[in-house]
């Protein structure tokens, strides 16, 4: 979590941006959990919204 | 004397490094502008499938439309690149290694296109990275389009959650690994077979078009469609001037497309200093795609006219026409457009008609219009373009030509990668009970079953709804 940087100035030398990820725990694990978080949200939705679907067919029938 | 080189020196670095900094900027905002332009085919695709759809199913249609952008998009970027990267030389390579250009294989997709790990970098916010974002959006927006012509062949009988599944499988798997293998200067179809698709008429429209077909067989066709003694019944949508706009925005979001098919100049990752290309390294300016877009739009539009008087065919046809000379954009002469697009235009009613003979319900033609005339675009390039070099002037010694049978090959290998996939996941859905809306339901209409909105006055319902 977090930032890794407390300055934008040490990011930038010699006139130019440090070629590296500048984004919330870049350089870390975290951005790896969040992908997992969201693929997970993802197949979660689908279930649910699969089984919301079959109910409403279920009332057609 | 010596102060004035040294300072002259300083001021030509300088000027270098600002127009450098300047042809990054201008390489960075022209892909980034393809990506709203293609969003536009997404629009269109709405557009057009909604019109075809009847009023009781209209909103059903859109959700799953806007369903196929949103999930395609998202699981493009947790898998789909990857796959882009990692399998050009697959299963030439069964260890997928890097090919000639060294842009490929697992482990440079493992180092570049993964959301995670030391890879991540190059997945989000990166000042010394001004082209994987742009890249990755115009190749997602490509990934989206496949779902969107697959989207409509299917309408008013898919159910949502099992077509969702079906987009994810098409967008960010099997066209990804026909655009690894055929759009990469070290796919092996390039390489082995100088496989020729500048503007992705198999990679992406044969793909998606057939992966539809495969869908197609197992999800069977709309309720009312076919009668008892095999004869077909025409289904018409509610709104034709809907489709017909649709179809004109989907021709425009194709300039963004066909414009990201270009590889700019000046960049490390540019073929060239000082022109332009293809993604193999071949010559390519705007320039040419200029002339030869506007031509094919309306040589289908003449072909189709000729044909059938029908504006939905001759909106159709404009589409067939860009579709069919879309491998050749970069080598086709005008009037090689013309002729081509305007026997595109010509073909395509026939052709849908043949399929719905067969069974097939291809509600807007999008088997047709995209995997057959996907295939055709393919094979008539090898017609034409047989003997032009496949890579450009970096490639290495002996590198296939174009051929006739080397694009053969390659439009059996997209249909393949198209049908067979659909048919599989559609197949499993099936089993599983997730595919074909139940039959009362499609009767009743999708909208008043599942959807908590209405499209228009209740004074608009279909004839054939139920109370």
């Amino acid at each position: 979590m977090g930032y890794f940087a407390d300055s934008f100035t040490e990011l930038y030398a010699d006139g130019a941006w440090i070629d590296m990820g500048m984004y919330i725990g870049a350089g870390g694990s975290s951005p790896g959990w969040y992908t997992l978080i969201a693929a997970v949200m993802l197949v979660v939705i689908l279930v649910v919204g699969n089984k919301g679907e079959q109910d409403s067919y279920d009332k057609h029938k | 004397m010596e102060d004035q080189i040294l300072a002259l020196t300083e001021q030509l670095a300088a000027v270098t490094n600002a127009a450098q900094v300047t042809n990054t900027m201008f390489a960075e905002t022209y892909y980034f502008l393809s990506i709203p332009l293609m969003v536009l085919i997404h629009a269109g695709f709405l557009l057009y499938e909604m019109g075809q759809t009847r009023v009781k199913n209209v909103l059903s249609s859109g959700i799953k439309n806007l369903l196929a952008f949103a999930f395609t998009i998202v699981t493009f970027y947790l898998f789909g690149w990857w796959f882009y990267w990692a399998l050009p030389t697959f299963p030439y390579d069964l260890a997928s290694g890097a090919g000639y250009m060294a842009i490929s294989g697992i482990e440079y997709a493992n180092a570049i296109a993964l959301p995670w790990g030391d890879s991540a970098q190059y997945m989000g916010p990166n000042m010394g990275d001004h082209a994987s974002g742009v890249f990755w959006g115009a190749f997602a927006l490509f990934a989206a389009t496949t779902a969107s012509i697959a989207s409509g062949a299917l309408i008013e009988r898919i159910q949502t959650v099992g077509f969702v599944i079906c987009a994810i499988v098409l967008g960010s798997f099997a066209w990804v690994v026909a655009a690894a293998w055929g759009w990469h200067a070290d796919g092996w179809l390039v390489t082995e077979f100088g496989f020729h698709d500048f503007g992705a008429a198999g990679l992406v429209h044969a793909v998606a078009g057939f992966f539809a077909l495969g869908v197609l067989m197992n999800l069977g066709p709309r309720v009312g469609k076919y009668n008892d003694d095999g004869s077909a019944n025409k289904i018409v949508g509610h709104n034709l001037p809907l489709t017909v706009a649709g179809l004109m925005l989907i021709i425009v979001g194709f300039f963004g497309f066909l414009m990201a098919c270009i590889i700019l100049p000046g960049e490390a990752w540019s073929w060239y200093a000082d022109g332009g290309t293809t993604i193999y390294g071949t010559p390519m300016t705007l320039s040419a795609l200029g002339f030869n877009i506007v031509l094919a739009c309306s040589g289908g539009i003449i072909g189709a006219w000729i044909v059938t008087k029908d504006p939905f065919w001759m909106m159709s046809g404009c589409l067939a026409g860009i579709i069919a000379t879309a491998s050749g954009l970069d080598v086709y002469f005008g009037s090689h457009i013309i002729i081509i697009a305007t026997v595109a235009g010509m073909i395509i009613k026939p052709c849908a008609e043949w399929l719905e003979g067969l069974g097939i319900d291809d509600a807007v033609g999008a088997v047709t219009i995209h995997g057959t005339i996907g295939v055709f675009g393919v094979v008539v390039l090898g017609i034409f373009g047989s003997g032009i070099p496949g890579l450009g002037a970096f490639a290495p010694e002996g590198t296939v030509a174009i051929s006739l049978w080397g694009q053969f090959v390659g439009a059996v290998v997209m249909f393949l990668l198209g049908f067979v996939p659909g048919y599989i996941v559609s197949w499993l859905l099936h089993k599983a009970g997730m595919l074909r809306v139940p039959e009362a339901v499609q009767i009743k209409g999708l909208d008043p079953v599942k959807v908590p909105a209405q499209a228009y006055p209740e004074v608009m319902v279909s004839p054939d709804t139920e109370a």
